[in-house]
């Protein structure tokens, strides 16, 4: 009879499997995992003491900062907030601008994800060939804003800019070199067979108790509820643009890798529909002096849908010309501590990195 | 326009059942106001009986000028696409507020990082006591009185020239000997 | 035995052009720098054709990334990191936070200049800097290295109480080893 001990194995901040700067504690005993703890704190900067300390057109060039790989959507949630405390209506054509930027925000990170689960599974080739195309959306973002990462583009009002002369033109070739691209990724990642028998089976989710533990976005979709920010509280001119929510059953890895394959293909026809129909006109409605901006007294409440799922922005004001309080709530936060401590144990060692990237864990957004 | 029946129909559910106050904001965002003790009880009844299971945010506010917390717990029900707020105000001096955990398991994330952050004590709740910070020894940091600019430059080594607000232009003018030029000061703070 | 002044000239040259074409990076992403290092490394920036490429544990790296600010629980995993590789070993501080902290100057959990707890040898400015940027920055490390001027790793060892009290000002609990090489 073998008897095995329990052993404390720290996946720690150093490691070239985990996402970002996290600790994952987990007990193990042989190959299997028993429990497993979350400590985070690595990468705190109290951006919400600080937001209190700027304007409220300063605070946008710290809400970039919050997700790291995709920093659009923190922009524009924080914009509606403030439009719905201030009462400030946004130009039609300033709308459509922000939903192309943030599509090519979510296809970008796609391409990341990409590279960050086949690299855990030890398939090499599939990161040189996504974040090598990514590039190519990153030259469409460095043409309209000046900057490959970090835009500080959206604001209150509409848009900081107008479109450049020939950039739809060069939008447009690039969605059909990647649409023919997102074929050969089929061949070597989700036609292999690798892949598929570890994906299988692994780091599954129940359907009847995914909403109560707060699962949002991609994870909730592979487990087959069809929930999705963009159809239920249409923001933008989400609601006069004609595109598929898709979901899978089952709620394991697999099932997750191909929600977001479908993804992909989905904002290509969203933004092929917003150039189409964009109109002429004002991109933003100007407000008068904007370092002495005041913001009437209330509270306000936006989300809008992200790569991994649903953000939330609450904006606090007492009528001054500084934010009183801003508190934001990421996909992460209980993807990362809650739903991660509750489906490692029974998993081995070896998936557990492949869970994280599956699971969308980034780790700026838990601790801000 | 949305005639607003369904926001209508929960608020009525819910101050008949509570004998509360609230209001509703605007289409899918309404408000109750509930005393600190009852909020638990609101809670259960909205996620078992009306079908709001997701619970979005809680949060804490602080006002200073009127010595109370306020903290403010979201809820969302995906059938009727609704928001609700519920909110309640706490003492600022000793702050002790009931543990949701029982209800919803991903409420232990937000408590704990409230009791680091703010101060709040919540009677009942388990886990490790540094959740993001490690070994401080100041007033928890989102206090309004809490002055991070301060304790940052007596504790970091700032690099000389680095002092807070000042005129770029004017500076390295006047490191370098040149004046402003003309069409320069009109962005002069001045 | 000991070699002569030509003779020393000509190995001290052998390996220096040895060491600055194969520079081993710590797979460590410390802050919102890390983002910009998949692109350096895959097919369009390719830093694999200076030699460059990652590493897994600290005993086998020779270049340490700090990729944006520090704060305080990290800092103390760097040092424990720094201190674990093997001389040569050089640092590289990426982005305006570790020139002067950055736009994150007034915060109580972040430092604000990385010189007072490590040597460091190049400062890549930019917030991010791109990455025909941070190949420049190699680039700058592999002239240091053939010149002979990057030895930082001594200097760590010769003035270590005075890094030793900078960091112990910050770090309240310590409960480290003492470093021995």
């Amino acid at each position: 009879m073998v008897r095995e001990k329990e052993t404390t194995l720290y996946l720690g901040p150093q490691h070239p499997g985990i996402t970002g700067n996290m600790m994952v504690k987990l007990k193990v005993q042989g190959d299997t995992v028993v429990s497993a703890s979350t400590h985070v704190g690595y990468l705190h900067r109290a951006f919400e003491k600080l937001i209190e300390r700027r304007n409220w057109i300063q605070a946008f060039t710290l809400l970039c900062r919050f997700c790291v790989p995709e920093p659009d959507p923190m922009e524009l949630t924080y914009a509606r907030a403030v439009e719905e405390l201030d009462n400030r209506e946004v130009p039609e054509r300033a709308k459509y601008i922000r939903v192309i930027v943030m599509e090519l925000a979510r296809m970008q990170s796609f391409m990341l994800w990409y590279a960050g689960q086949s690299g855990s599974a030890g398939l090499y080739l599939t990161p040189q060939w996504s974040v090598g195309d990514r590039n190519y959306i990153l030259d469409l973002f460095e043409d309209l804003t000046g900057g490959r990462i970090y835009h500080m583009y959206i604001w209150p009002g509409g848009v900081r800019r107008d479109l450049p002369k020939g950039w739809t033109d060069k939008t447009l070739r690039t969605m059909d070199y990647i649409e023919k691209r997102l074929d050969e990724y089929n061949k070597i990642l989700f036609d292999n067979t690798i892949f598929q028998k570890r994906a299988q089976g692994v780091g599954i989710v129940p359907k009847d108790k995914a909403i109560e533990w707060g699962v949002v976005g991609p994870v909730l979709r592979g487990t087959g509820i069809r929930s999705d920010v963009r159809i239920d509280e249409p923001y933008e001119v989400y609601d006069k643009i004609d595109f598929d929510i898709p979901t899978q059953e089952g709620g394991d890895v697999w099932a997750r890798a191909l929600v977001r394959k479908e993804e992909v293909r989905q904002s290509i026809r969203i933004i092929r529909q917003a150039i189409a129909d964009m109109p002429e006109g004002e991109y933003y409605n100007k407000v008068s002096n904007p370092m002495k901006w005041t913001v009437p007294a209330g509270q306000a409440w936006a989300r809008t849908e992200s790569v991994r799922g649903e953000i939330g922005f609450h904006v606090t004001s007492d009528g001054g010309n500084k934010p009183y309080r801003v508190h934001v709530k990421g996909a992460a936060y209980t993807h990362g501590v809650t739903v991660l401590e509750k489906i490692l144990p029974g998993q081995n060692i070896a998936d557990v990195s492949f869970i994280l990237n599956s699971l969308g864990v980034c780790p700026p957004e838990i601790e801000r | 326009m949305t005639d607003l029946l369904k926001e209508n129909k929960l608020l009525d559910a819910i101050t008949t059942s509570f004998k509360i106050e609230g209001k509703v904001i605007r289409d899918h965002r309404v408000e109750v106001n509930a005393d600190k003790n009852t909020v638990s009880s609101i809670l259960l009844f909205v996620k078992n009986q009306l079908g709001y299971i997701h619970l979005a945010h809680m949060t804490c506010v602080d006002w200073i000028d009127q010595g109370e917390y306020e903290m403010i717990y979201t809820v969302y029900s995906p059938v009727d696409k609704i928001t609700l707020f519920v909110k309640a105000r706490i003492d600022r001096e000793k702050p002790i507020m009931e543990n949701i955990d029982t209800i919803w398991d991903q409420a232990n994330t937000y408590e704990r990082e409230m009791r680091e952050m703010f101060g709040i004590e919540f009677p009942g709740l388990i886990g490790e006591h540094d959740f993001i910070l490690e070994d401080w020894d100041q007033i928890p940091p989102m206090r309004k009185e809490f002055d991070t600019h301060k304790y940052a430059a007596e504790t970091f080594f700032t690099r000389p020239g680095r002092e807070d607000a000042k005129d770029v232009r004017e500076e390295i003018n006047k490191r370098s000997g040149a004046k402003v030029p003309d069409f320069a000061k009109k962005y002069s703070r001045e | 035995m000991e070699n002569d002044k030509n003779s020393q000239k000509i190995v001290d040259y052998i390996q220096n052009f040895a060491r600055k074409h194969s520079l081993f990076v710590l797979a460590y992403g410390t802050g919102c720098g890390a983002i910009e290092i998949p692109a350096t490394m895959t097919s369009r920036y390719d830093a694999e054709r200076f030699g460059i490429r990652g590493a897994a544990t600290p005993r086998q790296a020779d270049v340490l990334l700090i990729t944006g600010y520090l704060s305080t629980k990290t800092l103390k995993r760097v040092i424990r990191v720094y201190e674990q590789m093997q001389e040569p070993k050089y640092v590289i501080g990426f982005g305006s936070c570790t020139i002067n902290g950055g736009m994150y100057y007034d915060s109580y959990n972040t430092i604000n200049g990385l010189d007072q707890y490590l040597p460091v040898d190049v400062y890549i400015n930019g917030c991010m800097p791109r990455p025909e940027a941070v190949i420049s920055g190699f680039v700058k490390l592999q002239e240091l290295i053939m010149a002979g001027k990057a030895n930082n790793g001594e200097k760590y060892r010769e003035n270590l109480e005075h890094y030793r009290s900078n960091q112990k000002k910050i770090i309240k609990n310590w409960k480290m080893p003492d470093y021995n090489w």
